[in-house]
């Protein structure tokens, strides 16, 4: 095993109350090199939000494997080297935007990791005007870059998105689409992205893993070789187009090899 | 009754007039340096202005007037059921510091109760909150405590402790502590599952969660618990005080004493002060909620 990359070996995650022979996570074996920007997709239920909760050792499997660069994930936390975005900014109210892009470094002090001044997170996601601003003065997506700055302030070596664009409306989630990429290209750190959205993954990412749902597995595993860096046009290029055909019929595929198909919500 | 209802929806379309204009922080990442989260500041000045307004204050002050006139009328037709209101105002001015002295002999009790009381309450939830044991070893006799009407033990109370100001601050103390117990304990649980992530994932200690996450977090419901619990803690002085006439002062001991001689104006005239010492109470937790949850969903006037 090289200890420079993610490695998810047998990984199996059953929740207590669901079905035996259906475990949230079945078997799953993965591999993400260093410095890509991989994103999981699949139909509700598929399990990636828990493959991601794993990866974060914020839920112990109960087979399997994960090494993050060679460490458990709750090593990595102990390091502070995972940054975390949720699917809600999950911001402190009472904290103004500096305050919570530095909580992280007010956290576990006696890790006193390298990490990026405020002013240039500030900068960096566009926010230093708003920086006296509290929570419940910000829209949803400057909220959601503050938590980007949050996870990013530590110069984690894995960055762990779950859906953290969901809640946003289209116009604004594609022009954060763009920041991110713009600030993982300066960074170059590990992404796991879990999405829903068929374009989203194509733009981010370098490979997209298809999950399928009850049991949640693996279903395929795409590599999307557009040009980097992926501007405007390269995104609605119809080589773009083409890639997000090809993940969409993997996803059809996914879906109808789950076991009861018609529980699940389509893509 | 009309008018009435027309000036309520009035007064609300205008709060929610004044509230909807701070907080659209949508353009705003154009807009030059913000200055400070001085955004409220207008919406305060606004809604100060619309205390002035006659739609805030008339109808509260018809209301008054009205009941003060019934009043008078009563006190006219049996002046030994109820005295007049010039009587009451009357002994008020005519001897302060009798009743200012008694008021804080009060209230002195009262927030020596509330102090002990949701003081005790406060840790013992950060107690439970980080050992699950407490919680269940606690939880049934908080319960039987809350349930009890505290008032009966107060007699034997007296016996125990004497007529001093021992017995009223237990009582006191007993009443505050159950709505602080469970209003802190939920608080302290209130965290969003997302945010404990991002800790969880940072290594933050036991400690760190507790003191950067859950205490601000309870802070909401700590405050909504007080602003129940003060106004509580005078019933609790005044009753105990009831029981324990003894020697020390009070308002409680002036008003049953009056009362046993006939002198209603000062009956009525305690009361007058227990209920401004209510409303001082009130208006202090208010100030401090403005002070501490000006993030809280609570204090802003529409949900942007």
């Amino acid at each position: 095993m090289t200890s420079d990359d993610i490695e998810i070996r047998h990984l199996t995650k059953r929740y207590r109350g669901g079905a035996y022979d259906r475990p949230a996570l079945q078997d799953i074996d993965l591999e993400i090199p260093h410095r890509r920007f991989v994103s999981l997709i699949g139909p509700s239920g598929c399990g990636k939000s828990t493959l991601l909760r794993v990866m974060a050792g914020l839920t112990v499997p109960d087979h399997g494997r994960v090494s993050l660069f060679g460490r458990t994930p709750r090593e990595m936390c102990r390091r502070k080297a995972i940054g975390l975005v949720p699917q809600t900014p999950a911001l402190l109210p009472w904290l103004n935007v500096r305050q919570n892009i530095a909580l992280p470094t007010l956290v576990n002090r006696r890790r006193g990791t390298s990490h990026e001044s405020t002013d240039d997170l500030l900068r960096a996601v566009g926010l230093e005007d708003s920086a006296h601003r509290y929570p419940h003065q910000l829209s949803g997506g400057m909220s959601q870059r503050v938590a980007i700055a949050r996870a990013l302030g530590l110069r984690p070596d894995v960055l762990l998105m779950d859906e953290p664009f969901s809640a946003l409306d289209e116009f604004t989630r594609e022009a954060l689409r763009m920041q991110l990429l713009e600030l993982w290209q300066r960074r170059a750190t590990t992404v796991v992205f879990v999405t829903h959205s068929v374009h989203e993954a194509v733009v981010l990412s370098d490979r997209i893993v298809v999950m399928s749902a009850r049991p949640g597995r693996i279903h395929d595993v795409l590599d999307v070789d557009l040009p980097r860096p992926r501007e405007r046009e390269v995104v609605s290029d119809s080589r773009t187009h083409e890639v997000e055909g090809r993940v969409r019929a993997s996803l059809r595929s996914a879906w109808s090899s789950g076991i009861n198909p018609t529980e699940l919500v389509a893509p | 009754m009309r008018e009435e209802a027309g000036i309520a929806t009035r007064v609300t379309d205008e709060a929610e007039g004044t509230g909807s204009v701070p907080p659209t922080p949508v353009p705003s990442a154009t807009v030059p340096p913000a200055p400070e989260p001085e955004a409220p500041a207008p919406a305060r000045g606004s809604r100060r202005r619309s205390v002035l307004h006659p739609n805030t204050w008339l109808p509260a002050t018809v209301v008054l007037v009205v009941l003060g006139l019934a009043w008078s009328v009563v006190a006219q037709a049996h002046p030994y059921i109820l005295p007049g209101l010039g009587e009451v105002g009357t002994a008020l001015v005519g001897d302060p510091l009798l009743f200012l002295e008694n008021a804080w002999a009060t209230l002195s009790i009262a927030l020596v109760g509330v102090g002990v009381g949701a003081g005790s309450a406060f840790l013992l939830a950060l107690l439970m909150s980080e050992i699950p044991v407490v919680r269940r070893a606690v939880m049934p006799f908080a319960v039987v405590l809350n349930v009890t009407p505290v008032v009966a033990i107060t007699p034997a109370l007296v016996v125990a402790f004497g007529f001093g100001m021992a017995p009223k601050v237990i009582v006191t103390a007993i009443i505050t502590f159950f709505p602080v117990l469970v209003n802190v304990a939920t608080g302290l649980r209130s965290v969003p599952l997302p945010v404990l992530h991002v800790f969880r994932t940072l290594n933050a200690s036991r400690w760190e969660v507790l003191l950067r996450l859950r205490v601000p977090s309870s802070l909401p419901y700590t405050l909504a618990a007080l602003r129940v619990v003060l106004p509580l803690s005078l019933v609790g002085a005044v009753v105990a005080e009831f029981v324990a006439a003894g020697s020390s002062g009070g308002l409680g001991t002036m008003i049953r004493n009056s009362a046993s001689t006939a002198r209603l104006d000062h009956v009525y005239a305690g009361v007058a002060c227990l209920a401004a010492m209510g409303v001082l109470l009130l208006t202090l937790v208010t100030l401090v909620e403005k002070r501490l949850l000006f993030w809280h969903d609570s204090r802003r006037p529409t949900r942007g």
